[in-house]
């Protein structure tokens, strides 16, 4: 063997490290990348054929009117659901993978963050794209909306804001439940939505005592779509930064 | 350079792990040398698991310290890039198929050698297209025992590498892993319940049982330390006098005895009174020493 003269690389930087967790992430893009466009492409194709079939036997006095209607779809939402769970199920296996293969918390974490973002950016450009798409050919020649749905926003910056913030959040949320997930199993999952229902209840019954729920649907009125998921951005930061010290103390179980 | 080489990778003082009532690893201290091979045996749940999880940063000590290259390993990258860990019960992403394991596992490994890694997936016969979930165990277990060669990391542990592997490949592994340790000296730690497989392999003994550390040794005296006398009862009983034996055996009016540590002279008187000498294997003078009986030790192999 010749191999005592081989070089020997150095070991990766703190840049190098995370990286390296993005890419092994991606290792198998068909789950996090391919699935997810087949399945919205079918959807696509299914949604399309539904509006030929409505439209082929809708008088053609009534067609404005359904065409309104179809602008209530909600065809595109599946796909944040979807990636929400990718996330979940990404951390729950490649977080104790990584660790055997050295990688401190941190690094993973970080990589790990730094993934979704990235796997937002690209999702968000495609659905904006899409909803261009969408626009241009008259809703596929038949009127139909999937991505210019009106909880999406009127133009095109505003497309790609919402949905990029719109993923950032699923993710988040993906994220710091799959770290509460790998360090308390899932008793940390029960108690984390007990603890997320009492709170939510117990806003909404601070919201009718003190009688402030048309305060709270101005708020969001006035906010807007954009604005909206604007605010969502904070919570998605708050659920990053909390999922950080939920891993940080995390042991991988078998 | 004029540098002293540091020769203990691994120091370990006072360290305990608790798990509620539970205590895993038990005030263990211990210091593991530069380049030997280790072998870390001991009982199902006597904390083998729990300990190499603690020396690689994955648990947390409930007190104690722990240095390897002379530092803490938690949460420390410029100590765990030098580590390999390899465990019988690693998970792998459920979407994998061997070939994206090989294919992440330099990454992170800098002394990974893909010439090596592509002779030993030949000597396995890893099939690598095929998804990780629908290998045998012993498909898995190989794909664990090929990272921990070919990543030669300095320091690696193999937590019961090779369950499901057939004797045929676990030899394979002993002959490999010897092999390229004489090329790549490192640092390896190997637990496992097969004590007689790897005795020849290893060059020192730690047996935890309890969370307690209780034989620290040199493997080939430890080999050495107790000798079986057999003969009649009467012959073994005169010998033996006060001396402290481990085992007693009786069939019929024969006697088989272990005892510890004669010196050359005792084993001739021993000869001249009639008495039969054999060496005692690793792994039943571990099962002496830890009074277990051989039947329980073999049931968890």
């Amino acid at each position: 063997m010749t191999t005592i003269t081989a070089t020997v690389r150095p070991p990766a930087s703190a840049g190098g490290r995370i990286l390296n967790i993005v890419k092994l992430h991606l290792t198998n893009p068909w789950t996090t990348i391919i699935l997810p466009w087949m399945i919205l492409g079918f959807i696509l194709i299914a949604n399309i054929a539904i509006w030929a079939i409505i439209l082929g036997n809708t008088a053609p006095a009534d067609r404005a009117d359904v065409e309104e209607g179809l602008g209530y779809s909600g065809a595109s939402t599946y796909i944040f659901v979807y990636m929400m769970v990718v996330a979940v199920q990404a951390i729950a296996v490649t977080f104790p993978f990584a660790l055997g293969y050295g990688v401190t918390r941190r690094d993973y974490y970080l990589g790990t963050a730094l993934t979704f973002v990235a796997l937002a950016v690209m999702f968000s450009v495609g659905l904006t794209v899409l909803a261009a798409i969408e626009e241009a050919t008259g809703g596929w020649g038949l009127g139909g909306r999937m991505f210019t749905t009106f909880y999406w926003g009127d133009t095109w910056p505003q497309r790609l804001f919402i949905f990029f913030a719109a993923f950032m959040f699923f993710f988040s949320v993906g994220i710091a439940a799959a770290a509460i997930w790998v360090r308390w199993k899932a008793n940390g999952l029960i108690a984390f939505f007990v603890g997320l229902a009492i709170i939510v209840l117990g806003g909404a019954a601070l919201l009718t005592v003190t009688q402030g729920w048309i305060a709270f649907g101005t708020f969001f009125a006035e906010a807007g779509f954009v604005g909206s998921f604007a605010w969502s951005l904070v919570i998605s930061a708050i659920a990053l930064v909390a999922g950080f010290f939920v891993l940080r103390r995390a042991t991988p179980k078998s | 350079m004029t540098a002293v080489i540091e020769d203990k990778v691994i120091e370990v003082t006072g360290l305990t792990k608790r798990f509620g009532s539970v205590t895993a690893v038990d005030d263990a201290t211990f210091s593991v040398e530069r380049n030997k091979i280790y072998g870390l045996l001991g009982r199902n749940g006597a904390g083998k698991t729990t300990l190499m999880q603690l020396l690689t940063g994955q648990d947390f000590a409930t007190s104690g310290s722990i240095q390897v290259f002379g530092q803490s390993p938690v949460e420390n990258a410029s100590v765990l890039q030098r580590v390999s860990f390899i465990k019988e019960s690693q998970r792998y992403p459920d979407d994998f198929r061997a070939k994206h394991v090989f294919k992440s596992a330099p990454w992170f490994f800098s002394n990974w050698d893909e010439d090596f890694a592509q002779q030993l997936i030949a000597d396995f016969r890893l099939p690598l297209n095929r998804r990780i979930k629908k290998m045998s165990r012993g498909q898995v277990s190989a794909i664990g025992v090929i990272v921990g060669l070919a990543s030669r990391a300095p320091l690696t542990f193999f937590d019961e590498p090779y369950l499901g592997l057939d004797a045929v490949a676990r030899q394979t592994f002993y002959d490999r892993l010897l092999a390229d340790y004489a090329e790549h000296p490192r640092t390896v730690v190997l637990s496992t319940h097969l004590i007689d497989e790897v005795s020849n392999l290893l060059e020192h003994v730690l047996v935890i049982d309890e969370g307690r550390i209780i034989i620290n040794e040199d493997a080939e005296s430890l080999r050495g330390s107790a000798t079986n006398l057999v003969g009649t009862a009467a012959a073994v009983d005169a010998f033996v006098g006060p001396r402290e034996v481990l085992h007693r055996d009786a069939i019929g009016g024969l006697v088989s005895v272990t005892v510890l540590g004669l010196t050359a002279g005792e084993r001739k008187d021993a000869s001249a009174a009639g008495l039969e000498l054999a060496p005692v294997s690793l792994q039943q003078l571990i099962i002496r020493r830890t009074n277990t009986s051989e039947k329980e030790f073999e049931v968890s192999a």
